[in-house]
């Protein structure tokens, strides 16, 4: 069975918010909009966003990194969302693995949202109907555009190319092939839910304190000579 | 979780309905094992009216937990993999079952299909029941319900409400069936605060899963969060985490404790013992648990911690402290290279 997914590359990604803005604009303006907005210029502006990317810092100061987390519905495998939702609204399809929401036939419940591990769904207060990522399905699929457009909107906009898009159980895809190069993993593995999204690790980067750092130019001049001395 | 009103309220007219319904019946099935039990046909017809009223307020009430109230018939869809259909179906079910008992009760229809109705009624709505639990007992997200403590504690509370209801009732048609009665629900509210204390102790023994679980990082690696990309709150921190509650819930569960147990304990002891069985006991007994129920219900959404909080760096942090052992400091060194 095809399971269509993304794969983020930890490593480029650079948390510019750009694949969420996309993923707002199409999805606002297509066939599953709109993402209803409130207080949008006020003070605690509001919405539905399928993407949203989150920052995390990693160790011990000084040896820390930074690295950005976009996270959307993740289309798991054995998506828990699926078999609590009462009314059927929500599916996952069997040609593609994708997990949607029939908004004609969701009662606003919420029960989904609360099966989710990831926090993945979001509850459109304005058309009163549970939301999630559909990986573009209205692209991806769409006949009328070039072969190398019919690709999820955040993919499209990345500027770091740190996405990529395909079945992961096709070995001729791009998605399968850097997971399996690039030891993709996938977030929460202990719930048992499968996730179809993948995530590419960072790799080490080592930085140096060349000797150049020593010269008086240098704005930091002081700081790195007094860290030094005293064998920081 | 923030507390939906809704399905505190559903709760408390539902627990109440079945409860009440099933003493109701069930005394009145003993009376076919030749026991002095049988009801006056009043008591029952007003008790049905009584149960009928709340289970139909109580779909009411939850209705408004829905985004779309006027799709809810097509909640029977997913009977075979959702409780939360089965609970529609079974609730549904039961007021309607309901309503025909009383109706062969009015109109005084042979004991068969008096009792075929009652022993129905009385299935779908434990039916309702279990399935209402299983919908929090069965999310294994949020680890405080995951276990069937939460399952035994909420049909237990359908039989406190049920039988201190029950007792108020029968002090006006049945007086003398108050004393073995005021046992049962002595029973019950004991029962409901040992299980209400081993829910709240088993928390502190939950094994939490982390931050590093939940990104899938190796355990030895602090993790902090330092942005979650919105200036505001949203739907995920709205939803899963009710900060102004857990500002409360220390000064709200002892609230709870005390309305739910500890003043309904009182007041049914002090009658048995002293053998003063007074309306105003039963009737106080009732009202304090449903007050106490209404703030448990509230202070058990607010204990739930949903995992999808580790993203927000919002989930309780007793399971990283108590994993401190991987947490080992190592001594860095910058050291410039030659």
């Amino acid at each position: 069975m095809a399971q269509f997914a993304l794969v983020i590359d930890l490593n480029t990604c650079v948390g510019c918010h750009a694949c969420a803005t996309n993923c707002k604009e199409w999805n606002t303006q297509a066939s599953f909009g709109p993402l209803s907005d409130f207080d949008p210029y006020g003070r605690e502006p509001q919405g539905v966003w399928y993407n949203r990317i989150m920052t995390y810092e990693v160790g011990e100061f000084p040896n820390t990194q930074v690295f950005h987390l976009p996270k959307s519905c993740l289309h798991c495998q054995d998506a828990p969302c699926v078999p609590v939702c009462p009314t059927g609204a929500s599916y996952k399809r069997e040609q593609d693995g994708i997990v949607l929401v029939n908004y004609d036939d969701c009662i606003g419940c919420k029960l989904c949202s609360w099966s989710c591990p990831y926090g993945c769904r979001e509850f459109d207060e304005a058309d009163k109907v549970m939301k999630k990522c559909t990986l573009c399905i209205d692209r991806i699929y769409d006949e009328t555009l070039p072969p190398e457009h019919r690709k999820p909107a955040c993919v499209l906009t990345c500027p770091a190319r740190a996405r990529f898009f395909g079945d992961i159980e096709d070995p001729s895809s791009e998605a399968y092939k850097v997971i399996k190069e690039r030891n993709g993993f996938v977030l929460f593995p202990d719930m048992g839910t499968n996730p179809a999204n993948h995530y590419l690790p960072r790799t080490e980067t080592k930085v140096h304190i060349d000797e150049h750092l020593l010269k008086p130019e240098n704005p930091l001049f002081l700081e790195v000579v007094q860290r030094h001395y005293k064998g920081g | 979780m923030h507390p939906p009103l809704s399905l505190i309220w559903f709760f408390l007219t539902a627990g109440t309905s079945i409860g009440l319904f099933s003493f109701i019946y069930l005394t009145d099935f003993l009376s076919l094992f030749g026991l002095n039990t049988s009801l006056p046909p009043n008591m029952i017809l007003f008790s049905c009216v009584i149960s009928l009223v709340l289970i139909a307020l109580g779909a009411i009430g939850a209705s408004f937990h829905l985004g779309h109230k006027l799709r809810a018939w097509k909640a029977i869809k997913r009977f075979h993999t959702s409780w939360l259909s089965r609970e529609a179906v079974f609730s549904g079910a039961y007021g309607f079952t309901l309503l025909l008992y009383g109706v062969s009760y009015y109109f005084n229809l042979h004991p068969a299909v008096q009792h075929f109705f009652g022993i129905s009624t009385l299935l779908l709505g434990w039916l309702s029941a279990f399935s209402t639990a299983m919908i929090y007992a069965s999310n294994r997200f949020v680890l405080e319900w995951n276990t069937s403590l939460t399952v035994l504690y909420y049909l237990n509370m359908y039989l406190m409400l049920g039988s201190s209801a029950f007792l108020a009732t029968a002090y006006h048609y049945k007086p003398e069936l108050i004393k073995p009665y005021l046992l049962l629900a002595l029973l019950f509210v004991f029962l409901g605060l040992a299980l209400r204390i081993a829910f709240n102790v088993r928390q502190f023994f939950l094994k939490r899963p982390t931050i590093n679980e939940a990104l899938n990082l190796p355990h030895n690696r602090p993790v902090k969060v330092l942005d979650t990309g919105t200036t505001t709150n949203n739907y995920c921190t709205e939803e899963f985490y009710y900060r102004r509650g857990k500002e409360m819930l220390s000064f709200v569960l002892p609230l709870a404790y005390i309305f739910t147990f500890v003043i309904p304990l009182m007041l049914l002891l002090y009658s048995l013992i002293s053998a003063n069985y007074k309306y105003a006991f039963y009737a106080l007994a009732y009202a304090s648990l449903f007050v106490g129920s209404a703030l448990e219900r509230w202070s058990f959404f607010v204990e739930g911690n949903h995992v999808q909080n580790l993203f927000y760096g919002l989930y309780p942090e007793e399971g990283y402290r108590l994993r401190k052992g991987y947490m080992e400091k190592k001594k860095t060194k910058i050291s410039l290279r030659s």
